[in-house]
């Protein structure tokens, strides 16, 4: 794997993570998300350059998809800012950030069951307008099983396939950043390589991934760079490979499989 | 033969109210109980516009659609979104509803007090013509056109328009929508404008046809425009409009058989009786849309 982060890599360290050097298409700063008085997510900081693959690891409920929807606008964080591109978005609601190039696939993929494939697709497109046939005709070329079973009901497809579909349809807004909530959840081990196939061919693309997974050692495996978040902070972070190799983030996250 | 043509024409009233009730209830899944109260703030504000302000009728309800509109988008910001994050999110909305829809009733009865109101006789052109062997009204004639045009006009909206697209995506799933790049509260915002617009012009041309406005006036059609789109099929709009006529006729029927008293037995008997024969609605089909 290559190393993507410009000049000097940054050695494995404890908070506070040191910022990546290059410019961040991503930053979020001293996040908080509570959910009435319970704190989800206390003052997590991280960037995420461009063009780079990112995973943030850590337990179920460790505030991982609450960080991600925060960035992704569906929730309203207590405090802190996130940067896209540069622009202070920390406000924005998702539907401007899909426009502007920030899109998620969520957890347990949220695909339309009783619309059909090409349905599901077109919606990714929501704020596309005349280029959404474009986009959808590139998806199915990547995706050749959704175009064969594009008039089927998105339901009808299998586990694996429907998680394809999430992935898919979230390609068709064209992103720029693109967040993955646990994509292999739930799937088949050789569903989930395939999962992993496509997020490394979406990467090589030039699209920017924020990867959020309970698979540790597999995310930390694929990313460039990774963050461990535990109760809602995060404890470790480092270039990925760094991680996968330190005694505790091994003892503590990655098991001893 | 006139009984057919006022069977048809007290039904398309039925089916008019019903179309915009549906459209929040049968597409968005919410029930919006505000809806009778703005059925009748259309009627009343109507009346105020020409009585008052001596506007023409054909002014009137344009201005009417409009406060309908305002009306729907007030009951979509404060009854339904602020809770929309909760879990019994329908539910809350209900009760909500109800209550908004009794604050639109108290300001219409400060405004304008709580006795009968009606439009001025002249108000409305009051030709008649012979049809098939029946005589009706210009107004009987325009009520069945605009509900049938509207039913025509919605029922594209949502099937093929992008807004109609974004209507069952939020139905189905408000947070995918959300997390696809939906404007879940504009197009929840534009549902109930469409709607109460819908149902405040019905309460116009309601009040045309029986000349007579009261506050409590939306009530009696708001449950049996719940029983139309029932049977008509949850979140079917031909099935509300043919609902709303089968509604009609029954009662027109009802009411020359066997009298008058007997005719929400008979009416809602006979819309029983096609449940029965029918759970899903006459067109009900809403868990297998077309692919």
């Amino acid at each position: 794997m290559s190393e993507p982060i410009a000049g000097e890599p940054i050695a494995g360290q404890p908070i506070p993570s040191e910022p990546i050097a290059g410019q961040p298409i991503l930053s979020v700063e001293n996040l908080s998300v509570s959910y009435g008085r319970v704190d989800a997510v206390r003052n997590v900081s991280f960037e995420v350059p461009a063009g780079a693959l990112v995973t943030l690891v850590g337990a179920n409920g460790a505030g991982k998809t609450s960080i991600l929807n925060a960035v992704s606008g569906l929730l309203r964080p207590r405090g802190g800012v996130i940067r896209f591109k540069g622009e202070d978005v920390t406000r924005d609601p998702a539907h401007k950030l899909v426009k502007a190039g920030l899109v998620q696939v969520p957890e347990g993929r949220e695909i339309l069951g009783t619309l059909s494939v090409a349905e599901n697709l077109s919606l990714g497109g929501w704020h596309r307008g005349s280029t959404l046939a474009a986009s959808v005709a590139r998806v199915y070329e990547r995706f050749p099983v959704l175009h064969e079973r594009r008039k089927l009901q998105a339901g009808a497809l299998s586990g694996g396939e429907q998680q394809m579909l999430a992935i898919a349809r979230a390609l068709v807004a064209e992103p720029e950043v693109l967040l993955l909530d646990e994509p292999s959840m739930g799937l088949a081990p050789k569903i989930v390589d395939e999962v992993f196939a496509v997020i490394a061919e979406i990467r090589a693309g030039g699209t920017t991934v924020i990867l959020v997974e309970q698979n540790a050692r597999r995310a930390l495996a694929a990313a460039d760079y990774g963050y461990v978040v535990e109760t809602g902070a995060i404890t470790h972070s480092g270039p990925a490979r760094e991680l996968l190799a330190d005694e505790r983030v091994i003892e503590a996250y990655l098991g001893i499989s | 033969m006139q009984l057919f043509m006022d069977g048809i024409f007290l039904g398309s009233i039925y089916a008019l109210f019903a179309i915009g009730f549906t459209l929040v209830f049968g597409i968005l899944d919410q029930l919006n109980l505000a809806h009778a109260a703005v059925f009748s703030a259309g009627a009343l504000v109507g009346i105020e516009l020409v009585t008052r302000f001596g506007i023409s009728i054909w002014l009137a309800i344009p201005l009417v659609l409009i406060v309908g509109a305002v009306l729907g988008i007030l009951i979509e910001r404060i009854a339904f979104r602020p809770l929309g994050g909760r879990h019994d999110a329908h539910f809350a909305g209900l009760i909500s509803s109800i209550a908004f829809g009794a604050i639109i009733l108290s300001v219409l009865q400060a405004l304008y007090g709580a006795d009968t109101r009606r439009f001025p006789p002249d108000a409305f052109p009051s030709a008649r013509f012979e049809l098939l062997g029946a005589t009706v009204s210009l107004l009987q004639v325009i009520i069945l056109v605009i509900s049938v045009g509207l039913m025509v006009v919605l029922t594209w909206l949502v099937a093929k328009s992008k807004l109609g697209r974004g209507m069952r995506t939020i139905a189905e799933n408000p947070h995918a929508a959300s997390v696809l790049g939906l404007n879940v509260g504009r197009i929840s915002s534009t549902t109930f404008a469409i709607s109460s617009a819908l149902g405040a012009v019905a309460g116009v041309l309601f009040t045309l046809n029986v000349n007579a406005a009261q506050l409590g006036m939306g009530h009696a059609v708001e449950l049996k425009a719940l029983a139309v789109i029932i049977v008509g099929g949850m979140g079917s709009l031909p099935g509300a409009l043919i609902g709303g006529l089968i509604l009609g006729l029954a009662e027109v029927y009802a009411v020359n058989t066997v009298g008058s008293s007997w005719r929400d037995m008979v009416a809602f008997g006979l819309l029983f009786l096609i449940l029965i024969l029918r759970p899903q609605g006459l067109f009900g089909a809403r868990k297998v849309r077309e692919v």
